[in-house]
């Protein structure tokens, strides 16, 4: 409708941009990533490596802005056919589906496994997970302007129970669990700069600005907000990771399956009428891995639809969500999964990385637009 | 579908002929003809008045025509029929133009050929002159008949504020917008809508601020709707809202003039039926549907917090009982043990599950607050008591319920009522609902997900092309002082920005000269 086109609310804009790449990262990962960083370093450590990572995947993510701002208003696979040919580009785009599509299914069986752990122990994780999927199968048959809509809804709410968690377990740390310091050895800090790069890019999801920042109408902005977005995820990443090794100490965090849920079970709410933080600050949680799975649901839908472009968006998605709910049940249990998590990582930033040094090469050599 | 269609469009030329634009009946001179073939038109009703007078020195016939009880009969008796039949025309005057420039005192006076017209106009109240050997009728304005006053509406009261409330006749309801806004720009577009009723439909707007794209998109969809009769402006929501699948209202009624004239001043639609004291306000967005006038009368302090305070009533109207069943049957151990105990003390004896008891409950309510709108006035009262009898001692004596439930049905109860739309009160007490059943089958966990749906189909609908979910969602940060709070008047210089207006500026500060 041309009213829509006029007030440019059926686009994506610069400004979703920003919202969407925390939306996106920030997810199951963040939940047990300060034990698998404790996991690898002594003490407070686990900051520097952090901190490194981080800055990788900030640059990475410059990289992939830059690259997807060059063709506005243009989908992955025309602009990556344009930079390489198209049945390359056919393929790169079923391997994003594919990382989609493996992403959705892997945060749906981490939800269904902690719901089990947290808040119900009798309820089958199959019903769990289902119901979620359902709702996610809503959200992704909308408007895809909707979905960046969703993220803006529900990040304030997302970031207000990270700053309470943060600030109520203030009054338990423990200056002593931080030393001592730079005692890590050089492998723990190689094996703790992976595992944050992991976190931090949300096992390669942040990718996916390949396929939303061009379809931005003007981005010029776009590469310096996914930029920002990303420090605010580092500077999150950081805090959730100082703070629960102060609190727990180093040994017991790397101990603890969830330490962020554990961090809000341990802090209590003044007034006395929460009992327990941790139920609500999952159930909170919940609208994080929301806005993931939808995102990377949606991916796996975009990719799909501009290869196929004559089959409905609806098609897609009924044939994709009963492969997701399969895939959600192959691990047997959270070991496996936490394996097949970091599957998934690599793969999504092998992806990632080449995809993006590979278009930026051609661009300079060929200079298409 | 399409053979349906085309059936329906033959099968309405063949019963209404008049429906078609070049097809019109001629008046003829002859003044027996002229008046036998309008009685049969509509069909010798028992109160249509003919007044056959003749006059003049040639002793010309001419007749008067009108309904008894549509017209303002001072008018007809006073500046028509008495004037006429006072009239001293010359033998070789025209008699049709000697009326319509000398004799009838009143200004809206046209003349016309066509039968369609004729009939229509004294439908509508007119008073038709026919003179014999002439084939043009001259028709008058005197539309009237009984109005009600304008009084104080019911539906919307607020403390501080005008007192005036729309009315059923369209043109009293005009005339209050005009009172308050002067603006030459004012506009008012005029549509028919009913295929029997023909009322007259008002779209009305100020140019100049409104974005033209949105008074056109509105003026297509109002000339979308082919029905017989409107029944109200609640009809005429029904056929041009965006999805009505929603349990929201894509366009919010009012009953008071200056919450209009606001709208209008904002930048918006407002659309006025006949015969419907409630006019509708479009676009509207999920915020602004927990607004009312009074934060506006009252300082920003108070307005800022009697928002706030709706806010959180729309939360407790929502999530107050799914949040008991969720915590009674799956998640005591959220709460201080304390609690858990008086909670469960409290329960004991009651024989149903948490859900039960709330669902008994609610539904007891929603049956006791139908009867009391349905009920006269005066057993209303009676509702009351037995409502308080049922809801309160009785269920809790019995052991049916447990005396906190009561206290949760009477909380969500009356936080519902703070909505100041009722249309809304009514979507926040049926979501109530959903939410009641999630939490039984999944807890908190099933909370979180039908919110997660709500919010989906949120971000999804649309006002008029515009999201429901603005200011947040896209985020207009520009907007958030005057939907979310209400910041002092001095900062609330700029039209909403999510209106796109074109004249964006609605108050200055006006430099003073030392």
């Amino acid at each position: 409708m041309n009213l829509n086109n006029r007030y440019r609310y059926e686009t994506i804009e610069e400004r979703d941009i920003l919202i969407a790449v925390p939306s996106l990262v920030i997810a199951i990962g963040i939940l047990y990533m300060p034990r698998s960083l404790a996991d690898t370093t002594i003490g407070l450590d686990a900051i520097y490596p952090l901190l490194f990572g981080g800055g990788i995947t900030v640059l990475f993510i410059w990289l992939v802005g830059r690259i997807a701002s060059r063709f506005p208003e243009q989908s992955f696979l025309t602009y990556a056919s344009k930079l390489t040919t198209k049945p390359i580009a056919i393929a790169i785009s079923f391997l994003f589906a594919l990382h989609g599509i493996l992403i959705t299914s892997f945060e749906l069986r981490g939800i269904a496994e902690i719901s089990h752990l947290y808040l119900f122990e009798q309820t089958p994780i199959e019903i769990i997970g289902l119901t979620f999927l359902l709702v996610v199968v809503y959200a992704v048959s909308g408007s895809r302007a909707a979905i960046f809509r969703l993220n803006a809804l529900f990040l304030p709410i997302i970031m207000v129970a990270v700053l309470f968690l943060l600030l109520f377990s203030f009054g338990f740390t423990r200056y002593d669990n931080s030393i001592p310091i730079f005692q890590t050895d050089l492998q723990g800090y190689w094996m703790a700069t992976h595992r944050s790069i992991l976190s931090v890019s949300g096992f390669g999801v942040f990718g996916y600005l390949l396929f939303y920042i061009s379809l931005v109408r003007s981005p010029k902005q776009a590469p310096k907000k996914a930029v920002f977005g990303m420090i605010w995820v580092v500077v999150l990443h950081l805090m959730i990771v100082v703070i629960t090794v102060l609190v727990f100490g180093n040994i017991t965090t790397e101990n603890l399956t969830f330490p962020v849920i554990e961090l809000a079970r341990t802090i209590e709410v003044p007034g006395g009428f929460f009992n327990r933080f941790a139920s609500l600050f999952f159930i909170i949680w919940t609208m994080a891995i929301f806005n993931t799975c939808a995102m990377a649901f949606d991916v796996a839908v975009l990719a799909l639809q501009s290869i196929f472009k004559n089959i409905d968006k609806k098609k897609i998605v009924f044939v994709l969500s009963p492969i997701i709910f399969f895939l959600t049940g192959l691990p047997k249990n959270q070991d496996e999964l936490g394996m097949v998590g970091r599957v998934i990582g690599y793969f999504g930033l092998g992806l990632v990385a080449s995809v993006t040094i590979l278009f930026l090469l051609l661009y300079k050599i060929r200079g298409v637009k | 579908m399409n053979k349906r269609s085309k059936f329906k469009s033959e099968n309405s030329k063949a019963s209404s002929p008049q429906q078609d634009d070049s097809f019109t009946i001629e008046i003829g001179t002859n003044l027996d003809k002229n008046l036998t073939s309008l009685k049969t038109m509509l069909g010798e009703p028992t109160d249509l008045i003919i007044r056959e007078i003749t006059i003049g020195p040639n002793q010309e016939k001419i007749a008067m025509i009108y309904m008894s009880g549509m017209t303002d009969n001072q008018l007809v008796h006073n500046n028509i029929l008495k004037t006429v039949l006072s009239s001293q025309p010359q033998a070789d005057a025209d008699l049709l133009d000697y009326f319509y420039q000398e004799i009838i005192a009143i200004a809206d006076i046209t003349k016309t050929n066509s039968l369609d017209d004729v009939s229509y106009a004294i439908l509508s109240g007119d008073t038709a002159i026919y003179v014999d050997g002439t084939n043009t009728v001259l028709l008058m304005g005197t539309a009237g008949g009984e109005d009600r006053a304008v009084e104080e509406p019911q539906s919307e009261r607020l403390i501080r504020g005008p007192r005036a409330g729309f009315i059923e006749n369209i043109g009293t309801n005009l005339s209050l917008i005009r009172q308050d806004i002067k603006d030459p720009n004012l506009r008012f577009k005029t549509h028919e809508i009913g295929r029997r009723s023909k009322q007259k439909l008002v779209v009305s707007y100020i140019e100049g601020i409104i974005h033209p794209d949105l008074v056109d998109e509105i003026n297509r969809r109002l000339a979308s709707i082919d029905t017989d009769y409107a029944v109200s402006s609640g009809e005429v929501e029904q056929w041009i809202q965006d999805s009505f699948l929603s349990p929201f209202p894509q366009l919010v009624d009012t009953e008071r003039p200056d919450r209009a004239v606001e709208a209008l001043l904002k930048g918006k639609v407002v659309i006025l039926v006949d015969g419907t004291p409630f006019v509708l306000i479009t676009p509207v967005t999920l915020t602004e549907t927990f607004h009312s006038l009074e934060d506006d009368n009252q300082r920003w302090i108070v307005g800022t917090s009697l928002r706030f305070l709706r806010y959180l009533s729309a939360f407790i109207a929502i999530f107050l009982p799914s949040l008991y069943i969720a915590i009674v049957s799956y998640h005591p151990e959220m709460l201080p043990a304390k609690l858990v105990f008086s909670i469960a003390a409290a329960r004991e004896g009651v024989p149903f599950p948490a859900f039960v008891e709330a669902l008994m409950m609610a539904i007891t309510f929603e049956i006791l607050h139908e009867a009391g709108v349905r009920l006269p006035k005066i057993i209303g009262a009676t509702i009351g008591i037995v409502g308080g009898l049922v809801i309160g001692e009785s269920a809790v004596s019995a052991g049916i319920v447990s005396p906190i439930m009561v206290i949760i049905t009477a909380l969500t109860a009356i936080a519902s009522f703070t909505a100041p739309h009722y249309s809304m009160a009514i979507s926040l007490r049926l979501l109530r609902f959903t939410f009641m059943i999630a939490a039984a089958f999944l807890g908190l966990y099933g909370i979180i997900l039908v919110y997660i749906m709500v919010n989906i189909h949120i971000v999804n609908l649309k006002s008029v092309g515009i999201p429901y979910s603005v200011p947040f969602a896209p985020v207009i940060g520009k907007d958030w002082k005057d939907m979310i709070i209400r910041a002092p008047l001095m900062m609330l210089m700029k039209r909403p920005a999510y209106l796109n207006t074109k004249d964006d500026t609605a108050a200055k500060k006006r430099r003073q000269s030392k």
